[in-house]
């Protein structure tokens, strides 16, 4: 008995041993790792649409990986420097972060060097298509008339707002004025700080047209001042079933939306990736990020690694174009 | 009626009474400390809220705003230094008091008129949201526009300077938001190719700067002042009746225009405190005592900043619009919790906005013993030897301005404006204004561009509306104002000499 | 640091003209008739009048009167300083430099180190007694960590000397 007790001891301790001489070999760290608690940056501000997300994102890791997962608002450069520091952090799977659909834009204007190339794509979360919103008593039944209405008026007389200048919501108009065969300018952009603002001034009748997701539209379509006339997707947002999409009025059209996802810098090791990536599968699949998401009307998708590398090389040749076209891209 | 019981219900659950008062005295101790304000204390409760139950997170952040916005009076009074931007408008006025041996009346009046302001504006917020929600939708950026300018001209009023510098700090102010690419055109401007200014510069860290590390380094120049006359600190609320009576058309005019300014989007406590104050030397009988310890000022604005942020959620709760940075945070709290912002919040889930009001009357009362309390506690600070506060105020501003955002830049910031504050504020210019201009500086060029890109290029909208026309007229006759008293004063003391 | 209104203006004009210029150097945004020039190139000459007035005294008049008016109330004011040594007056560069110091230093060797080695200078730049400065140093630091960090979830660098919570 004792005799037994003594190899097992020799022989447990001479693995960790040899697993110590060897240093931190892919096997052991996978049935290690994390080991500690893990960080997930944020590089937007507490509060808003990404920062909750995240939070979902990291309790439910949390509960799957038995480590805590802390998220840290990384904010500032108008997302740069959270972005940048999701890049330039040790690549050992202890600090991730949630890219957003800036990275995708930011380069093309000369803001920063990083792209979606700069990391190590671990899994898509959200993907939110924009919508067309009007004013609820704006003559236009749908989309259709709409966009007749824009090709009859002379250039700058229509109104949209939504976001800054050359934001997400700007470029996913301009890439819909010019399937319209449009100039970009065709329908003057109103920059504002954002979406709810732009809903309100819609609401006040200093604009004509809204382009942004439909949660983000939906407090004032529920309040009876703005209708959506339609969403640039492939498919209705089960959330909002009676909007219908551009493509069942108007034929198909490919649109720029915004999207996040977890990645880490480059260079995470492969099974801290498999870890990871597991991990993240069984978040995206629980019930309570399909319901939080859900309830925020935010759309969910899934992609992993690759693919999802793919989905942001997409994303960003898209943004690219959208970009040049509207003369935002610096040359 | 059924809606009314459950509300009470949902209140007096054991874990949103704690939730309130957990969050009051950590609101109290976050907006007292120097370098944090009242939204990084709303900002830094979000992951809280996140384990909490709907009405308890709605009902933390509530509490914690409201208390978090009065404490910012108590470093600007003691040690004039301002926890919060809405208090950086009157913080001279209160030191002014505290030197005259009146902190326990300066304080108490903020701590009151506060309390009475927040259930001001609770009643409006429960009164009047569907008008008030109105009259917000109805402003557009014309009228913006002329708030914001209007709003600038405040700093002319306030400050006890020369109007010139007064308007050449503000203009520094804009200046420096013009800085970043938060501006319609999109564009990087003045970054100098840093990429931690693309965001631009945020009040918090310039407010710390100019205000607790500029006051830092005053100190650590000057020899230590002679101490405070040592005596019992008297009776926090014994004046404040007579105050009330005393200043009541004061009260009400900072309850209306906090109401007012809370309930559009985009101006918030901030705002409120500044115009308030503005106001009340304008119209004052004794605009000569202003700056010098007179309650008159402190009345209006703490009726006004606090008024304005229970009116703030006027939109939030029926648009998801923000009033403010505050209820901007509250909103995603409230998407979180599922009490998704829209009428349907006030139809549907009736007993949850029962519940809300109640919890911001409960703050507002909640406040007046809390306070007291926090003031007792703090007034000490009064006796402590300057060398053991300046060094701990110096650590809490670097790690109050690393806290906005995670980012060490914030405190290079902080340094920088610690210096510039401190050589501005030694040649006449006041800082504050200049920390007005920081604040309002989006506002009025967004506001400007956005309104020609919408009129084609014309001026004639920002006239022709009647709400933008009248307050056009406001704006210009108070720009008039500093040039016509300064030429009356020009030509009046000669007529004089020649008398002699 | 007072400098004469003749120096602040010509600083206040000085950095008007380089904002007009610099505002004028910016590229026009298509679709918008005012661009993101404008609105420093106004500022800059607002700044540039402003600055000429002070410099050549206009509106100075009402800073004697304010002082005037503060001073009938509270006594004359305490800012008239004896002239003081250069190296004193040099300390006012302490608190920015200790701020840049923590900058530079907390990642590297963690908050409450960094935070001692502040309030321990700035204590005795304050000319407190060591007995006073030295548990100041050693608490306060502890104190504030235990606040930002536990509390606030604030995630200050552990450095060298991570706290046990």
């Amino acid at each position: 008995m004792t005799s037994f007790t003594r190899r097992g001891f020799i022989a447990s301790a001479s693995t960790v041993l040899a697993s110590s001489i060897v240093g931190v070999k892919p096997g052991f760290s996978q049935s290690n790792y994390p080991s500690r608690p893990i960080t997930l940056i944020c590089p937007w501000g507490a509060g808003g649409g990404t920062d909750a997300t995240a939070r979902i994102i990291a309790q439910v890791m949390e509960q799957k990986v038995g480590q805590p997962v802390n998220v840290v608002n990384r904010t500032g450069g108008n997302g740069v420097v959270g972005h940048t520091a999701i890049s330039t952090a040790a690549p050992d799977g202890y600090t991730i972060g949630l890219l957003t659909v800036e990275i995708a834009m930011m380069h093309w204007q000369g803001l920063t060097d990083l792209t979606p190339k700069s990391y190590t794509p671990l899994s898509l979360m959200n993907v939110d298509a924009p919508a067309i919103q009007v004013k609820a008593d704006s003559p236009y039944k749908n989309i259709k008339e709409l966009a007749d209405a824009i090709k009859a008026a002379p250039p700058g007389k229509l109104k949209a707002s939504g976001t800054g200048q050359g934001g997400i919501w700007h470029l996913a108009l301009v890439g819909w004025l010019q399937s319209l065969g449009l100039q970009p300018n065709h329908v003057a952009w109103v920059p504002s700080n954002g979406a709810a603002p732009g809903m309100q001034d819609l609401a006040a009748g200093g604009i004509d047209i809204v382009p942004c997701s439909l949660p983000e539209a939906r407090p004032m379509i529920d309040a009876g001042r703005a209708k959506s006339l339609a969403i640039l997707a492939p498919e209705r947002n089960p959330q909002f079933p009676n909007v219908p999409t551009l493509d069942e009025q108007m034929g198909p059209h490919k649109s720029v939306g915004v999207w996040r996802g977890i990645a880490g810098p480059k260079g995470l090791p492969a099974d801290v990736q498999d870890k990871l990536v597991a991990v993240l599968k069984e978040v995206y699949d629980s019930k309570e990020y399909k319901d939080f998401m859900s309830s925020r009307g935010f759309g969910t998708q899934w992609a992993e690694r690759a693919a999802y590398g793919q989905f942001m090389d997409e994303s960003d040749r898209q943004m690219g174009e959208a970009m040049k076209a509207a003369g935002l891209a610096k040359a | 009626m059924n809606e009314l019981v459950e509300a009470f219900r949902l209140v007096l659950a054991p874990d949103v009474m704690i939730a309130i008062l957990l969050s009051s005295i950590y609101g109290l101790v976050i907006g007292s400390l120097p370098g944090l304000s009242a939204t990084m204390a709303t900002a830094l409760l979000v992951p809280v809220t996140f384990y909490l139950s709907p009405i308890a997170a709605v009902a933390s952040i509530i509490a914690a705003s409201a208390m978090a916005i009065f404490s910012g009076d108590i470093p600007g009074c003691l040690l004039r230094i301002p926890g919060t931007p809405a208090s950086a408008a009157y913080t001279d006025e209160a030191y002014a008091m505290t030197r005259n041996g009146q902190a326990e009346v300066a304080l108490g009046a903020g701590l009151w008129f506060s309390a009475l302001g927040g259930v001001a504006g609770t009643i409006s917020l429960v009164v009047m949201a569907p008008m008030l929600a109105e009259l917000a939708l109805n402003f557009s950026t014309y009228e913006y526009f002329w708030l914001a300018f209007l709003g600038l001209m405040c700093a002319t009023l306030v400050a006890r300077s020369s109007p010139v510098k007064a308007i050449a700090s503000m203009l520094l102010g804009l200046l420096v938001a013009c800085i970043g690419m938060e501006n319609p055109g999109g564009v990087p401007r003045f970054t100098f190719g840093v990429a931690e200014l693309l965001g631009g510069i945020e009040p918090i860290p310039a407010l710390v700067g100019v205000f607790a590390v500029s006051e830092v380094i005053r100190a650590i120049v000057s020899p230590e002042p002679p101490p405070l006359p040592s005596r019992r600190f008297g009776s926090i609320l014994a004046g404040q009746l007579a105050l009330t009576r005393k200043y009541w058309r004061q009260m009400t005019r900072g309850n209306v225009v906090g109401i007012i300014i809370g309930v559009l989007p985009g101006a918030g406590a901030d705002m409120a405190a500044w115009v308030s104050y503005a106001m009340s030397k304008r119209f004052s009988k004794e605009p000569k005592k202003f700056g010098t310890g007179h309650p008159e000022g402190l009345v209006e604005a703490g009726a006004s900043n606090n008024a304005s942020l229970a009116s703030g959620w006027v939109p939030a709760l029926l648009f998801g619009i923000p009033g403010d940075t505050i209820t901007a945070i509250a909103i995603g709290v409230l998407y979180m919790k599922g009490l998704n912002p829209g009428p349907t919040l006030f139809t549907e889930r009736a007993s949850s906005m029962y519940a809300l009001y109640i919890i911001f009357i409960l703050a507002n009362i909640i406040m007046i013993p809390l306070g007291i309390v926090m003031i007792r506690a703090a007034s000490s600070i009064l006796r402590a030897p300057r060398a053991t506060i300046m060094p701990v105020i110096l650590v809490c501003c670097a790690v109050g301005a690393f806290a906005t955002g995670n980012n060490l830049f914030a405190i290079i910031l902080v340094a920088a404006f610690g210096v510039i504050g401190y050589v501005m504020e030694n040649n006449g210019f006041p800082v504050a204004a200049m920390v007005l201009g920081i604040v309002m500086g989006t506002m009025v060029e967004q506001s400007f561009v956005t309104s020609l890109i919408k009129s084609d290029g014309s001026l004639l909208p920002f006239f022709e509306r009647p709400v933008s026309a009248v307050l056009a007229t406001m704006t210009i006759a108070a720009l008039l104002w500093p040039a016509f008293i300064w030429s009356w004063k020009r030509l009046r003391p000669r007529p004089q000499e020649q008398a002699l | 640091m007072r400098l004469s209104d003749r120096v602040t203006g010509s600083f206040v004009a000085t950095l008007g003209a380089l904002a007009t210029y610099g505002g004028s150097q910016l590229p026009p945004v298509p679709g918008q008739d005012v661009g993101p020039s404008v609105f420093p190139m106004v500022i800059g000459v607002g700044l540039i009048l402003c600055g000429l007035m002070i410099a050549f005294g206009i509106g100075h008049s009402f800073e004697d009167e304010a002082e005037a008016d503060l001073a009938a109330v509270q006594g004359p004011s305490q800012e008239a300083q004896p002239s003081e040594p250069l190296s004193y007056r040099l300390r006012a560069l302490l608190p920015p430099i200790l701020l840049l110091f923590y900058v530079y230093a907390a990642d590297r060797i963690g908050f409450v180190p960094v935070a001692a080695v502040m309030i321990f200078i700035s204590a005795l730049a304050f000319s407190a007694k060591l007995r006073v400065a030295l548990p100041l140093a050693l608490l306060a630091p502890i104190v504030i960590h235990l606040i930002f960090y536990k509390l606030l979830r604030v995630p200050l660098p552990p450095g060298l000397l991570p706290m046990p919570w």
